[in-house]
């Protein structure tokens, strides 16, 4: 017998739950994803380089930025580009931008209503109007970084291998907006410490991020248990594998671990290195590593979301235009890797290119595939013991146990990849 | 007003302009009934509707009967961004030789289509709001004038009036860059001039692009034909009705 939830609600993307039972008991389970594959990378393949950033960023509405960072990171990887401190410290800002609007899209608008047994963000609005209006108010500020580096909050224009196609003359007026809006996300901090979380804990999971001198974002080697392992070396320890249910591809260690990436991580892994403010919101909502509760990475994203605004603060107030907007970037035959922190985890990037930077191969590992694995894993352990489950049940239970992870789903399905092996023969109708 | 809110093939990013309108959803949510929208609601009921926005290209035979059930049960259908109006991305593999790539598949359970296509392909579209994304002006522009029963009133003119208004200089002129300005519909703003790039296309074709004259022109700057069409294919809507049969 199955029971299933079919389309999960407020989350990014379309997928779907099954249990699985045996004479009432749980006897497996699987998260599908049955969003059509879009053949991105295969889409990238003989088109020149600076496709890059514009056509990755469209594999998610959500966290275009990370896209378009971790892709033209691997592409100056491999045309050995240096960006000069001053352009990488905008970078910063505009993914920091994205870190706050995506964030709170999801602490407010997906994943609040769960604790306040409301189907949604506007039913929600009618029981607490000004926690609404005050995560309206954060994610307009990380909309507005975006807009001011790039045009749009989706998909902006301005990113390019070597730095920005332009940059504003001033950034000034950000200022009070970010101001506010981290007072906003100072005063929400207190109103979720008075959140109820139901108990669990994620056992033998491995928390994995990137490390680097700042709480990570932008660049870095990736962080798990100590050892450093290069964005080069990424998939000597890291595996994908395909699973007959799921058009995203599932991640493990090589050694058959399973990991997470995210807010949850990122924090367990470099809590130390937070701005003095989101720190100090840590402490005051009782949390510090490790956290292993993934209810409560609401409360991790609030942290970070002040992090994000204290941090753009100072670079809004200290940004001067660089002379130049970008450097020269010059093609030639080599393979390149990037990565970076998307919203929900290590986005990982790389491409071979001939040498008039065409692209020979492009390969694309997004967080929600990374976490697929630890999520079923976890729902596991919320429903193995229970008998009978019903549809209700699940519904109350599990999906916002899947929602308090924030899964991409749109990210997780551009899959599909240009392969010689395994292949089919598809014939134009 | 019932209205309903649906995806197929696509980035999200299209819905997320919902989000974008912030209070102004808190209330148009006053006025019209949101039955059925997966990403913003938990609870969704699936009637019929008076307006149906929907985001994404269609690319599986799943993708085929949902559009049509949701056709029958609306009365007007907005198609919402790129994929939904020409095929995105997506639909720049419908120029490539299948016949040649090989793609390695997850399961036998899940058929796709060769082909990334519009929803004009499948069924009657009322109304384009164009776009990759779509921008919320144009959101609220639309469920402004149907909710007082007026015609939205959205751009039909190329990019390059736009970049005129704005005081932008030619990027073609000035840069030597490459733009597709000329053919592609206004809406954004003329945000990739603004940021001292060509345009690239993203909210799709004017209507009757005249596609020989950019070629010609080009040609004159020493642009080959052969280029400016595999800008058109990854334009986000090189599918797009208008222009598929020329590149």
């Amino acid at each position: 017998m199955k029971v299933q939830i079919e389309a999960l609600t407020r989350v990014e993307g379309e997928g779907s739950l099954e249990v699985f039972l045996r004479d009432g008991k749980p006897e497996s389970l699987r998260l599908s994803i049955y969003e059509p594959p879009r053949l991105i990378e295969g889409i990238l393949k003989g088109k020149p380089y600076q496709v890059i950033p514009d056509i990755t960023a469209r594999i998610c509405g959500i966290c275009p930025v990370a896209y378009q960072m971790s892709g033209v990171q691997a592409i100056e990887d491999a045309f050995c580009v240096k960006i000069p401190e001053d352009i990488e410290e905008i970078r910063r800002l505009m993914y920091f931008g994205e870190w706050v609007q995506s964030h709170a899209l999801h602490v407010f608008f997906l994943h609040l209503p769960d604790f306040f047994n409301v189907p949604s963000i506007i039913e929600l609005s009618k029981i607490d109007k000004g926690l609404v209006l005050a995560g309206m108010e954060i994610k307009r500020a990380g909309s507005l970084i975006i807009q001011a580096l790039g045009g749009r909050t989706s998909h902006p224009v301005s990113v390019v291998p070597g730095g920005f196609s332009a940059l504003p003359e001033s950034l000034s007026e950000l200022k009070d907006t970010l101001e506010k809006a981290l007072e906003k996300a100072l005063w929400t901090a207190e109103k979720l410490k008075a959140l109820n979380f139901p108990d669990f804990e994620l056992k033998e999971v491995l928390f994995v991020s990137l490390i680097e001198e700042d709480y990570p974002i932008l660049k870095g080697d990736i962080y798990l248990e100590g050892v450093r392992v290069s964005p080069k070396e990424f998939k000597s320890v890291f595996v994908e594998f395909e699973v007959p249910y799921s058009t995203a591809k599932h991640a493990m260690t090589k050694d058959g671990r399973v990991y997470l990436v995210g807010p949850i991580a990122r924090f367990n892994n470099a809590f130390e290195k937070l701005s003095p403010l989101a720190i100090e919101t840590a402490h005051k909502l009782s949390l510090e590593p490790m956290v292993k509760n993934p209810h409560k990475g609401i409360l991790v994203r609030i942290v970070e979301i002040v992090h994000a605004l204290e941090r753009s603060i100072q670079i809004v107030k200290d940004y001067k235009k660089p002379q130049k907007s970008k450097v020269e970037v010059v093609p030639k035959s080599s393979t390149g890797y990037g990565v970076s922190e998307a919203p929900r985890g290590i986005l990982w990037h790389s491409y071979s290119f001939d040498s008039e930077g065409r692209i020979l191969s492009a390969d694309i590992v997004p967080p929600t595939s990374q976490n697929q694995r630890a999520i079923e894993l976890t729902l596991w352990e919320l429903i193995k013991d229970k008998e009978n489950i019903k549809e209700d049940w699940l519904r109350d239970h599990a999906e916002p146990m899947i929602r308090s992870f924030d899964p991409c789903i749109s990210c997780a399905t551009h899959f599909l990849k240009v392969s010689l092996k395994d292949a089919k023969k598809f014939t134009l109708a | 007003m019932r209205v309903g809110v649906f995806k197929f093939s696509s980035c999200d990013g299209c819905q997320l302009a919902f989000f974008e309108l912030e209070e102004e959803l808190l209330r148009l949510s006053e006025k019209v009934q949101i039955q059925y929208f997966l990403e913003a609601s938990s609870k969704n009921t699936w009637d019929y509707f008076d307006l149906a926005f929907v985001e994404g290209s269609i690319s599986t035979p799943e993708e085929e009967e949902r559009i049509k059930k949701i056709r029958e049960s609306s009365k007007f259908l907005v198609a919402i961004g790129a994929c939904a109006v020409s095929g995105g991305i997506q639909s720049a593999r419908n120029f490539e030789d299948f016949s040649e790539i090989y793609f390695s598949v997850y399961s036998g359970r899940y058929e796709v289509n060769p082909l990334s296509k519009p929803l004009s392909d499948f069924v009657k579209v009322d109304l384009e709001i164009r776009g990759c994304p779509i921008n919320k002006e144009a959101l609220r522009e639309v469920l402004i004038a149907l909710l007082q029963g007026k015609n939205p009133q959205l751009p039909s003119y190329p990019v390059c009036l736009e970049c005129k208004r704005k005081g932008n200089p030619c990027v073609v002129v000035a840069k030597g860059l490459i733009c597709l300005g000329p053919i592609t519909l206004a809406g954004c703003g003329a945000l990739c001039p603004t940021f001292e790039r060509g345009c690239y296309g993203c909210y799709g074709p004017v209507e009757n692009p005249n596609l020989q004259a950019l070629l010609e022109g080009y040609s004159r700057l020493r642009v080959s034909q052969d280029l400016i069409k595999e800008l058109l294919r990854i334009s986000f809507n090189g599918y797009n009705k208008s222009i598929r049969e020329w590149l």
